[in-house]
Order: C-alpha cells, then structure tokens, then sequence
C-alpha cells in the first residue's frame, strides 16, 4: 500500500474515478476493472482473464497486491517486445492486482495506460486542449526540424503506418493535420479509445490529444528517407 | 538537506526516456517511489520526452495546483533549456499556465552532491584499484544543438581532481564530441583505467552504445540487466584495465537530491 500523509487535500481525480466506477465504468483499454466494499478496494486483470480472475482457473493469476507491479506488467508484451506505447494491443495476461485504495488505483492505471484518466476526465469537462500536427511538428528544435516539410501526403501516409503498426495503438487520434484538414479515413483515425463490444458508458477512452513523440520520430525518419532514399531510416533514441 | 512537507504541492519528474531501451525510465520510476513513499508531496507523477505520459499530457495528471518540475537530466543544455521549457510552455523559474503554478528547478547533474556520488560509483567498480595508477574517465553524450551540455561533466571532472582522491588523471570524454569516449585508451596515462557514465539511466547510450566504443562489446547488443555488462570488470582491453560502471542517475541517492532541487528552489526563488 502506497503511504499518503494525512494532510494531502482531497485527491480530485482520484475521487472522480471512483464515482466514474460507481456509475458502471469497468474497463480501460485491455484492462478489466472491479471494485469492492463500496468501491474502496478495487482489483485489476486482462479482460481476457476476467473468468479465471473470477472463479475457476483464478489460481493460475500471479497477484501482485498495490500498484508497484504495474510497471513491469505494461512493460513488455507477451511476445517480449518493448511496450513503448502503453496503449498497443498487447498487454500481457496471467495477473490480477488487487488495490487496498482509490489512489493506488489511479496509481496503478497511471502506469498501465499513463495520464489516461485525467485526460479523459479533461474531456469529459471540456478542458482536454488538442494539438494538431503541424502544431506539433512546427515546435520541433534540433534535428527535429526538418519533420516541418512532409507534405500533407506524407504525414496522411504515416498516421496509418504508424499509428496501426504491427501491434496497433488503440488511443482514440483527437487532433487533425490541421484545424482545417482531418485525418483521411483510416483504421488509426476512426478508432474510438475504447474496445470494441465494450458499450462506450462502461469504458474510459483511451485519447490520444496530440501525436506522441514516437510518431515525430517516424517523421524523422520518413523526411530523412525522402531527402536521400538510399540512406534509409535512423535508428530513434 | 532536509526538506519540509508539501501537502498542497506536486512533484514532476521530467526524463528522456526511450522508445528501443525499456531499461531506460527505470531509474526515474525508482526515484519518483522513493519519494511517494515518503509521503512529503501531495502527488509525484514522472513525464518523459520519449515515453509515455509526454510532457504535454503530464498537464492532465494533476489534483494539485502548484507542481515543482525536476528536470532528472544529467546536464543543463538541450532539454533542460529548450526542450523542457518548450514542452511544459515554461517562460521562467515560476510560470503559471491555466491556473496551475509550476516551479522549474535545476537539473539533478548539476547539483553538488553528484561529485560525491562519482567517486563513490568509481570505488565501488574497482575497489582495488591504486588511484595513483588510476585515470577516471566521466562520459557523456556531447550534442552540437547546446554548449552547456558537457559543462556538467567537465564541471564534475574540475571538482573531483581538486578533490584529492588521488586518481592520476580525471578526464572527460564524450560519444559524439572531442575527446572521444571510442579514444579512451590513449586518453588515459595509466595502466587502470575507470568510466562512469554521466547519464541518469543504464539505456540506449551507457548500456548499449558505450560498451562498443570501449571495446567491451563487439556490437550492439540487446537491453537486458545491467549485470551482464557491469559485473565482468575489470576488462582487459588495449593493454589496459579498464572497469565500467552503471549510470550515476541509477543512484538511489538520487532522490535526495531531487529533494534538495526543489529546497534549494524555495531558497533561491521563494524567500
């Protein structure tokens, strides 16, 4: 269990995510929700473990008690590879977490699907500002500057690449190139954050309000690609 | 330094983090729990350039409405001065953005106590080794995009052969500016030869990238424990023996001295 002081204010986010329980929420992302004893106590698994978390086969879960094991759960997918991105469609099976507290849930879901929660209630308030790309791309510095000149095409082009890769991400894109040029439609740009079959008042979407950095990386690699074509891509930092 | 409860505040921890090496947030979980721990923050969130939450979202994270920003770099230069600042829409030591006031600290390599962190991480990679017969290398990046980027580390290299611990030589080297890390056998006069990594985490450079240009590995290898690499010293190599050691960011002491980082922001901004 994670020691908070007793002074700490009240934790605003924290309680509005056990209201959002309370009110039927029970998913985010892979990850399947339920709380106890009023929704003071919670406990975490793969949705796709919910009947083992539940009953029979249920002695095959590694428990892991507090939110200290989060980490190293969302870290690789089953197949070993690097989750960079804690949103990708890999997350591996075989645990339940059980959580003594509502701050050790958020906790724990900050680890799995980071600053997820708050984004999402920030939307839900109508406070959630998004960036568009070539907002993003403008403000890059360094080596990064060179992303600037792909053209509306290319960036198209890579949002799909990129975004459905090989284990896709499964935020929901906010942003558009520009405040006046969507997304084209895609798999990437029409995902909704939440899993599919999940009713949209049971899940908290997973937002993605403007492109991460592994995405202007990409960029890099596709605007130095373009300038000398045998050269090939970079290896990202 | 001891530092006084925050009940009202929140603390952010600001790293590079990495898309190829998962080893590389490691150390900046690790401090932001040894601090959580001891309850004297209301929150303590991390926020990475290249990981996840961005800087950007980190925004979105917070109950609290004062929020002290701990650059964990090793340096001030590139990202404490552009990127960071930039990211966070910083415009000085204290900014207030969209009700919320934000304090920007020092990074943690420049703080004092990283000198005694050094030569402690030296000792403890080569305990037997005679400082007389000995040169300590401290290595970093290096980058075009900002002069003050090896500062840090010539800084540190200053402070400790003024220090009297005794190393025949104290050098700085750096991967991709002179003198180069990959020439660290004809930097170093002596038959011992000791490298501490100046980066926070044992990731893409310090795990991977460095042991190749020392010789150590023959090519790029995989992120995997910092044990495989670490515990074969000394390594002899090029006529010499050389011992390499993790990052000085993996110091657990290194929360302390995000700690200090923000007391010594009250003193410096606040009072």
């Amino acid at each position: 269990m994670t020691i908070f002081p007793k002074f700490v204010k009240s934790a605003i986010i924290s309680e509005k995510l056990r209201s959002a329980i309370a009110a039927g929420i029970h998913q985010i992302g892979e990850i399947e929700i339920r709380s106890f004893d009023s929704n003071s106590r919670f406990k975490l698994c793969h949705v796709a473990d919910v009947d083992g978390h539940e009953g029979s086969g249920g002695e095959d879960l590694t428990i892991y008690q507090g939110p200290g094991g989060a980490r190293e759960i969302a870290l690789e997918g089953a197949d070993g590879s690097n989750r960079f991105l804690k949103a990708q469609e890999n997350l591996r099976r075989g645990w339940v977490m059980l959580l003594d507290t509502v701050e050790d849930l958020r906790l724990a879901l900050d680890q799995f699907y980071p600053a997820c929660v708050g984004l999402w209630l920030a939307e839900q308030e109508g406070t959630l500002e998004v960036e568009h790309l070539r907002d993003k791309l403008r403000r890059q510095s360094g080596m990064y500057q060179r992303v600037r000149v792909l053209s509306d095409e290319a960036l198209q082009k890579l949002v799909g690449q990129t975004c459905s890769s090989v284990v896709p991400c499964a935020r929901r894109l906010m942003w558009q190139l520009d405040a006046n040029t969507p997304l084209l439609p895609s798999a990437a740009s029409c995902r909704s954050g939440i899993p599919d079959g999940t009713p949209a008042g049971e899940a908290i979407p997973l937002l993605c309000r403007e492109a991460c950095n592994h995405f202007v990386a990409e960029c890099l690699a596709a605007s130095k690609a373009a300038a000398s074509p045998a050269s090939g891509h970079s290896r990202p930092a | 330094m001891s530092i006084a409860p925050k009940p009202s505040s929140a603390l952010l921890i600001v790293g590079h983090g990495s898309t190829q090496n998962p080893d590389s947030s490691t150390p900046y979980f690790e401090h932001a729990e040894e601090i959580r721990r001891r309850g004297l923050f209301a929150e303590v969130h991390c926020c990475f350039w290249k990981e996840e939450p961005s800087m950007r979202e980190a925004f979105y994270l917070f109950d609290s409405d004062e929020i002290y920003v701990v650059p964990d770099f090793i340096s001030e230069g590139y990202f404490t001065q552009d990127v960071i600042p930039r990211e966070l829409q910083l415009s000085g030591p204290t900014t207030v953005l969209r009700g919320k006031t934000f304090h920007y600290c020092l990074p943690v390599g420049v703080h004092p106590s990283m000198t005694g962190l050094i030569l402690r991480r030296a000792r403890e990679v080569a305990p037997h080794a005679d400082p007389a017969a000995t040169t300590l290398i401290i290595t970093g990046h290096g980058t075009g995009f900002n002069a003050n980027s090896t500062k840090a580390i010539r800084d540190q290299v200053a402070l400790i052969a003024a220090s009297g611990a005794g190393y025949a030589a104290v050098l700085d080297a750096f991967m991709e500016e002179t003198p180069f890390i990959a020439d660290w056998d004809k930097l170093a006069p002596t038959p011992n030869v000791v490298v501490v990594p100046f980066f926070i985490s044992d990731g893409l450079h310090s795990y991977q990238d460095i042991p190749v240009l020392l010789g150590i590995e023959a090519e790029i290898g995989p992120a995997a424990s910092q044990r495989e690499v670490f515990r074969h010293n000394p390594h002899a190599l090029r006529g010499k023996s050389l011992f390499y050691s993790s990052a000085i960011g993996t110091e657990p002491l290194i929360a302390e001295v995000i700690l200090d980082l923000v007391s010594d922001f009250d003193i410096t901004h606040k009072h």
